[in-house]
């Protein structure tokens, strides 16, 4: 009987706790929007699943000595994963775009608005009984504006590690309702023949220009901003490794093979995070609704900026294309080409939106780095 | 209350500052790009590879039985266009 007892107190069912089974529904949520309606599947299933691991009773997954728990002190809280991730998606850029057309880089400035004008948000909530967000907390959240996961991953475990597994829940979450929360913003502030302007076709990019742009940007970065250059550098060494065509290999496997195992175990160590203390708070509610006004405002400056220019320079810029300056690739530049489409069938943004889509990377990067040097 | 205004105005410092930062560094970047990058595509353009004519090419260019490739495409393009408006008028016709 004393056995039987004693079986049964090591069950899960007998340890519970009612936090516990919230969490495992959140994560169970999230597996639910990776596999049923494709939200960022590669980070949210994994996520979700470490969600449920690290909830597990007595399993002792995030506790010292489990498996999640080295997961994401040896690659997250290092920096290591979302470095990697970093290097990874530079493998995948083409800055071809971006060289051929360089004004679109004041696009991606200005949808980083979204970022800094989300830290006042998350100060005024402090207004909000139950809320206390220091500034460290507030640049940590204002970075989903940013719409870059591992920029954001990488500042939240810098600034407010408390605050990781809300901030990746969030910022994935809008990264993926980037097709949803943006279009409308554009319609609304564009008229018709805005969203119908035709721009001239990029000038064809050489390969030394490619070659020596990872570099300048580094260089540039050394000088001004070292702050930023583990994001940056990262980005460039990947870069720099697709385009100089003599280490192939190296390219291909930052851009997939070894993207994908750090994705795996960037998922499952922001998902140990998503424990119920850390998770069920106010706090966790004023995040996912700063992230949504962070994007918001991002995209919305972003078209401005586009508008303003359109009043200065000769050469006309199609609205459309200020959005994708929130970083997002490429989403949210085939959001750009989709309302453009809408409004001119023949007219096909795509191209020119990867432009400022590519420098919303470079400017979320920038301004995690001026945050780390002024709140860290 | 006074604790919750100096934030803002931190986060406002912030801003203004983080803001101008990125515009400049963004901007410089322009000039970059501009200044060095371009001059670079000049003085070091990319190889043509000089490629020899296809052969397939060569046979479009010729005469087929007879037809010229251009009187070819121009009558392609009419049977497309023909079976376009066809399909079109019958597709019509069943939704009536």
């Amino acid at each position: 009987m004393d056995s039987l007892n004693k079986l049964w107190l090591s069950t899960g069912l007998a340890n519970f706790e009612q936090g516990q089974v919230i969490m495992m529904i959140v994560g169970c949520l999230l597996l639910y929007l990776a596999i049923a309606r494709k939200f960022e599947p590669l980070l949210l299933l994994p996520m979700g699943f470490g969600a449920i691991l690290t909830n597990i009773p007595g399993a002792g997954f995030s506790e010292v000595g489990g498996f999640l728990y080295y997961i994401y002190h040896g690659g997250i809280e290092t920096g290591i994963f979302p470095l990697i991730i970093f290097m990874g998606v530079g493998a995948m850029t083409d800055f071809g775009a971006l060289i051929a057309n360089p004004k679109t880089l004041f696009l991606g400035a200005a949808a980083q608005l979204g970022i800094f004008a989300t830290l006042f948000g998350a100060i005024a909530l402090n207004a909000v009984p139950g809320i206390e967000f220091t500034l460290k907390d507030a640049s940590a959240i204002a970075i989903i504006g940013g719409a870059d996961g591992p920029t954001a991953i990488f500042l939240a475990t810098k600034l407010a590690p408390e605050l990781l597994g809300a901030i990746a829940v969030a910022a994935y979450s809008y990264m993926a309702l980037v097709p949803i929360i943006q279009p409308p913003i554009m319609r609304a502030l564009t008229t018709e023949d805005e969203r119908k302007i035709e721009m001239a076709q990029l000038r064809p990019v050489a390969k030394i220009e490619k070659v020596v742009f990872p570099l300048g940007v580094l260089l540039m970065t050394i000088f001004f901003l070292p702050t930023a250059t583990p994001l940056v550098g990262m980005f460039c060494l990947g870069n720099l490794m697709r385009e100089c065509g003599v280490v192939d290999r190296l390219s291909a496997t930052a851009q997939n093979e070894l993207i994908n195992i750090t994705t795996i175990f960037l998922g499952l160590g922001v998902g140990s995070k998503l424990s119920a203390d850390a998770f069920l708070n106010v706090e966790t509610l004023g995040i996912l609704a700063l992230g949504a006004v962070a994007f918001s405002i991002g995209t919305a400056s972003g078209v401005l900026m586009a508008k303003g220019m359109n009043k200065i320079c000769k050469e006309k810029v199609n609205p459309l294309i200020g959005a994708a300056g929130v970083s997002a690739v490429p989403m949210a530049a085939r959001v750009a080409n989709k309302v453009g489409l809408e409004a001119n069938p023949h007219n096909f943004l795509l191209m020119h939106a990867m432009g400022p889509n590519v420098a919303g990377v470079l400017g979320s990067a920038v301004a995690a780095g001026i945050l780390l040097a002024l709140v860290g | 209350m006074e604790h919750l205004n100096q934030l803002f105005v931190e986060a406002g410092t912030l801003m203004l500052a983080g803001m101008i930062f990125v515009f400049t560094f963004l901007g410089l970047m322009i000039i970059f790009i501009n200044v060095v990058l371009t001059r670079l595509a000049v003085k070091f353009p990319d190889k043509v590879i000089q490629t020899k004519p296809a052969r397939s090419k060569q046979k479009t260019t010729q005469k087929i039985d007879g037809i010229s490739p251009q009187m070819v495409a121009a009558i392609t393009s009419a049977v497309t266009q023909y079976r376009k408006q066809h399909n079109q008028n019958l597709s019509i016709n069943k939704t009536k």
